[in-house]
C-alpha cells in the first residue's frame, strides 16, 4: 500500500475514486429526497443561484443533485457488474481448467460464443428484450464481461492443478469439486482480480451508453441518461451534457489509473522480492 | 468552429443586407412564385408502406400526400373548411344514407390512364372500409358506391351516417388509389404500396433506404401551372439535432413536424435566412393524454382520477415541456377546433391540497412514508415531449403521495403493453384530433373496443351514459344537433375522466426564407404542396 502511494497514477486514480465514493455516500445526506424532483426554473445555467450551483435541466431538476445521485448508480452498476462477471467467470474458468476433457471443451466453446458477440450489442439486445431496470442492466453487462475472467482463470488453473498441494489434496481424499473451489480457485484469483478495473470501467461506460439510448432505468438518475436529456438542448444549454460527461470521463479515468497503479505496484513488489 | 461560422454568417448576412438595400426596387420578386428547383426536406421517420389509403397516418401522408390525393383537402377559408381536390363538389342526402361526389374531369394517373369514378368506388369499398386504420370506423356502414357516370360517385350507406362526419373525414381518409393497379392480387402486398402511383402533383421516383425519398414533378398534373417545384427530396435524418444543423448548413430547406427540437427554436429563429412557422398544422392537433387503466381499483374511483387531474400543472407543462408551443387542454376536443369545442366543462385547477384531500376522501390515506399507493406509468416513446411529461407526471404524482414507477419501452413494446396486454396503470399517449370527434376521439372513451386497437379505450372504462351519447351522435344527421351531442360528450368525459387531457399541441416548421407558400392550409405538411415554390 505504501508503494502504491508512491506511484503517481495510482495516487491520482485513487484520489478520484475516493471523491467519487464520498459523492455516492454523501448523496442521500446532501440531497435528500428524490433527485428527480423539480426544484427551480427550468434550464437555469450553472453558477447563477447559490441553491442550485450547477443549474437545472429542462424540467427544473437540480443538476448537482442529479450528478451526486448519478455517481451512486454508476458506481453501483460498475461494481455489481464487475463482481458478478468475476464471480461467474472465475468459477466457470476454474471448473473448465480443473476438470479438463469434455467439460472444459464445452465451457470454453460457450465462452468463445459469448466472446464473438460484441459486448455492447449483447447488453443492448438483452435489455431491450427483458426491459430496462437496474438489475437487468447489471446482468446484461455481466453477461458480456464474464468471458475475460473465465479465460484468465482457466489458464491459471491449468498450471496450478499440477502443483503438489493439489496432488496432496487429492491424496487425502477431498472431493474434486471441493479441491477446485477451495484449493485452486483462491490461488487462481489474483490475476483475475487484476481484470476488475477494466471491467468496472467498461461497465460504467456500457451503463452510460444504455441510458443514453433510453435503455437505462428511468426511475434513477444516471449520467448517461443526463447526457441524453441534455442532447436535445445541446446548442442552447450545453452544460447539461458537459457536466455529466466530465464526471463520466473522470470516473473511468480514475478507475483505469487506480487499476494500472495496483498492477504496477504489485509488479514493483515482485521485482524487489 | 461554431464561433467562426457565426462570424462568417453574420458577415454574409451583412453583405446580403447591403446588396438588398441597393436592389430595393427588385425585392418584390420574392413574392412572385417561381418555377423549378429542388426542395430538400428533413424526414425523421422512414415508413415502408407509403399507401395513404391503407395507412392514414401523418408519417405516411408527409411523403405520399404529394403523390396520392384525397377527394378534398382542408382549407382555412373554404366552405366547411374544405377545398376540392379529386372531387369538385359533394352533397349529402336528407336521409343520411347517400353522399354524391362530383369528380374532377381530365385527371390522369401517373401511368397515363384516366381517373374515373371506378377508382373511387374501388378505393372506398376495397381499401378505406376494410383495410384503413381510420376508415374502418367512419365507413363501417358503407354498403355500395354507385357510379352512374365516369365522374359521379354515389356512396350508399346501410345506416344513416352524418354528412358532417363524412365531410370532416375527407382530407385524411379519402386518398384515392388506381383500381387498375390494385385490382389484381392482394392489396396489402401490392408493389405500389412502396412506390405509390396517384394523381398528385408529384410522381414517386425512388426510395434509398436510410438515405432519401425522391419525388419528381408530374408534368400532366390537373392543377394549372402546378406544381412549381421540379423535385422534392426527403432526406432521412432520424437524429433531431441533425435537422437544425442541416438547415443552418443549407443542406435542407425545410424541417416540418417539429424536426427541430423546441428548445432549439429560439436560437434558430435568430439565424438569418431561416423562419419559424407555427401555422399549417391546425388540422392535425395532437393531444397529450393520461390514459388510465380502470381495472386498477384505486383508479376506478373517480375521486382518485380527479385528484390526478388536480395534481397536474397544465401551465407548467405547456411552458416547460412544450416551451409555450402548445395549449392547455380543457377536455377531449382541442381549443383550436371551431366546430365542436366547448369551454363549458368542469375545470381542474392545479391544486395539490385539493388533490390530497380528494385522495384522503377516497380512503387512500398516506402511509408513514408519505405514500398512498404505487402505480406503473408508461410514457409513450414517440415524442420527446411525451417522455418528458412522463418524468414530470411522476413528480406531480409524488407530490400527492402516489409513487409512480416509470416503465420505458420502445414503440412496439409500448403498443403491446398498453393496447393489447393492458399491462399499465397510467400511460401517456398522444392521440390525434382529426377534425371530428367520431374519427379518432370518441373511441378513447367508448366501451367494447377489441384488444389491440391503438389509441382507443383499452383501460377497461365503461360508462353507459357516454356510450349512449356516442351511439346517438353516430346516427344524428343534423349537424347542429350532432355538434351539441359532442359538446355533451366533452362535458361528461371531463366530469368522469375516463382519461385526462393535459395539453394540445401542433407542430412547428422551420424553413428557409426561400421557400414560398408554406403553411397555407390547416394540414399543410401533409397536403400536396402543388403551389409551394423555391426562390432561385
Amino acid at each position: 500500500m505504501r508503494r502504491l502511494v508512491q506511484i503517481p497514477e495510482a495516487l491520482v486514480g485513487l484520489g478520484i475514486l475516493a471523491v467519487l465514493v464520498v459523492m455516492a455516500l454523501a448523496a442521500p445526506m446532501l440531497f435528500p429526497g428524490d433527485p428527480l424532483a423539480i426544484k427551480g426554473a427550468p434550464l437555469l445555467p450553472p453558477f447563477q443561484e447559490w441553491s442550485l450551483p450547477l443549474g437545472t435541466d429542462r424540467l427544473g431538476r437540480d443538476v448537482l443533485a442529479e450528478l451526486f445521485h448519478g455517481a451512486r448508480t454508476s458506481l453501483a452498476v460498475g461494481l455489481a457488474a464487475a463482481a458478478a462477471a468475476i464471480a461467474v467467470g472465475a468459477v466457470i474458468g476454474t471448473l473448465a481448467g480443473f476438470a479438463g476433457g469434455i467439460l472444459d471443451e464445452t465451457l470454453m466453446r460457450i465462452t468463445d460464443a459469448f466472446q464473438t458477440v460484441p459486448s455492447f450489442l449483447l447488453a443492448l439486445a438483452f435489455v431491450s428484450v427483458v426491459g430496462p431496470s437496474l438489475t437487468v442492466v447489471v446482468i446484461a453487462i455481466a453477461l458480456s464481461a464474464w468471458t475475460g475472467p473465465a479465460r484468465v482463470a482457466r489458464a491459471e488453473v491449468l498450471s496450478i492443478r499440477e502443483r503438489d498441494f493439489v496432488a496432496g489434496a487429492r491424496v487425502i481424499g477431498m472431493h474434486p469439486l471441493e479441491i477446485a473451489l477451495r484449493e485452486v480457485l483462491p490461488n487462481a484469483l489474483p490475476p483475475v482480480l487484476a481484470l476488475s478495473s477494466v471491467i468496472v470501467a467498461s461497465a460504467i461506460l456500457i451503463e452510460a451508453a444504455l441510458s443514453f439510448l433510453g435503455l437505462g432505468d428511468p426511475n434513477r438518475v444516471t449520467w448517461g441518461g443526463m447526457i441524453a436529456e441534455g442532447r436535445t438542448v445541446l446548442r442552447s444549454a450545453p452544460f447539461l451534457s458537459i457536466v455529466p460527461g466530465i464526471a463520466l470521463v473522470l470516473t473511468v479515468l480514475g478507475v483505469y489509473l487506480a487499476g494500472e497503479g495496483v498492477v504496477e505496484g504489485t509488479a514493483v513488489r515482485k521485482g524487489l522480492s | 468552429m461554431s464561433d467562426f461560422s457565426l462570424t462568417r454568417r453574420s458577415v454574409l448576412s451583412g453583405a446580403a443586407v447591403l446588396l438588398a438595400s441597393t436592389a430595393l426596387p427588385t425585392i418584390g420578386w420574392a413574392q412572385e412564385p417561381q418555377k423549378g428547383g429542388r426542395l430538400t426536406v428533413a424526414a425523421d421517420s422512414e415508413p415502408r408502406n407509403l399507401n395513404p389509403a391503407i395507412v392514414a397516418s401523418n408519417g405516411v401522408f408527409f411523403i405520399s400526400s404529394k403523390v396520392v390525393e384525397p377527394l378534398a383537402e382542408a382549407d382555412y377559408e373554404g366552405k366547411d373548411g374544405l377545398s376540392p381536390r379529386l372531387a369538385v363538389s359533394w352533397e349529402g342526402s336528407e336521409d343520411g344514407k347517400s353522399v354524391t361526389f362530383k369528380l374532377r374531369e381530365g385527371v390522369t394517373w401517373h401511368d397515363g390512364k384516366p381517373f374515373t369514378s371506378a377508382d373511387v368506388a374501388f378505393s372506398a369499398l376495397q381499401i378505406w372500409k376494410p383495410l384503413q386504420n381510420l376508415g374502418r370506423v367512419v365507413f363501417k356502414d358503407l354498403e355500395a358506391v354507385e357510379t352512374p357516370d365516369e365522374h359521379i360517385a354515389v356512396f350508399k350507406f346501410a345506416k344513416p351516417t352524418p354528412f358532417q362526419l363524412i365531410r370532416n373525414a375527407l382530407p385524411a381518409l379519402t386518398s384515392v388509389v388506381p383500381k387498375h393497379i390494385y385490382e389484381n392480387g392482394k392489396i396489402e402486398e401490392n408493389p405500389a404500396n412502396t412506390a405509390p402511383i396517384g394523381t398528385g402533383p408529384f410522381k414517386f421516383a425512388e426510395h434509398k433506404a436510410g438515405q432519401y425519398y425522391r419525388l419528381e414533378k408530374n408534368t400532366a398534373y390537373w392543377g394549372k401551372s402546378e406544381p412549381y417545384l421540379d423535385e422534392i427530396v426527403y432526406q432521412v435524418l432520424p437524429d433531431r439535432s441533425a435537422a437544425a444543423n442541416a438547415l443552418e448548413a443549407e443542406e435542407i430547406q425545410l424541417a416540418a413536424f417539429s424536426a427541430v427540437p423546441l428548445a432549439d427554436l429560439d436560437r434558430i429563429s435568430k439565424v438569418p435566412g431561416l423562419k419559424v412557422v407555427t401555422k399549417g398544422y391546425e388540422g392535425l392537433t395532437y393531444q397529450l393524454v393520461v390514459e388510465i387503466n380502470h381495472r386498477r381499483k384505486e383508479l376506478a374511483d373517480v375521486k382518485v382520477r380527479q385528484a390526478i387531474a388536480h395534481a397536474i400543472d397544465r401551465d407548467f407543462v405547456v411552458k416547460t415541456i412544450f416551451l409555450g408551443y402548445a395549449e392547455t387542454a380543457t377536455g377531449p376536443v382541442p381549443k383550436n377546433d371551431k366546430q365542436f369545442y366547448t369551454a363549458d366543462v368542469p375545470a381542474y385547477a392545479f391544486d395539490v391540497a385539493k388533490a390530497n384531500a380528494l385522495l384522503d376522501e377516497a380512503g387512500y390515506k398516506a402511509g408513514a412514508d408519505g405514500k398512498r399507493f404505487k402505480l406503473k406509468l408508461l410514457p409513450a416513446p414517440y415524442f420527446n415531449e411525451t417522455r418528458q411529461f412522463g418524468d414530470y407526471l411522476r413528480q406531480a404524482l409524488a407530490a400527492i403521495g402516489i409513487d409512480a414507477e416509470l416503465v420505458n419501452n420502445d414503440s412496439a413494446a409500448h403498443m403491446k403493453a398498453v393496447y393489447t396486454d393492458h399491462d399499465f396503470d397510467l400511460a401517456v399517449g398522444p392521440p390525434v384530433f382529426r377534425g371530428d370527434p367520431a374519427i379518432s376521439t370518441t373511441i378513447l372513451a367508448q366501451s367494447g373496443i377489441p384488444d389491440g386497437v391503438p389509441f382507443s379505450n383499452q383501460g377497461g372504462y365503461k360508462s353507459a351514459a357516454i356510450d349512449a351519447i356516442i351511439a346517438k351522435a353516430a346516427e344524428t344527421l343534423d349537424a347542429k344537433a350532432r355538434t351539441d351531442l359532442y359538446k355533451e360528450f366533452q362535458k361528461k368525459v371531463v366530469e368522469d375522466l375516463p382519461f385526462i387531457n393535459v395539453a394540445d399541441w401542433t407542430f412547428i416548421s422551420v424553413a428557409s426564407d426561400k421557400v414560398g407558400n408554406i403553411a397555407d392550409n390547416p394540414r399543410w405538411a401533409v397536403s400536396n404542396w402543388s403551389n409551394t415554390w423555391l426562390a432561385q
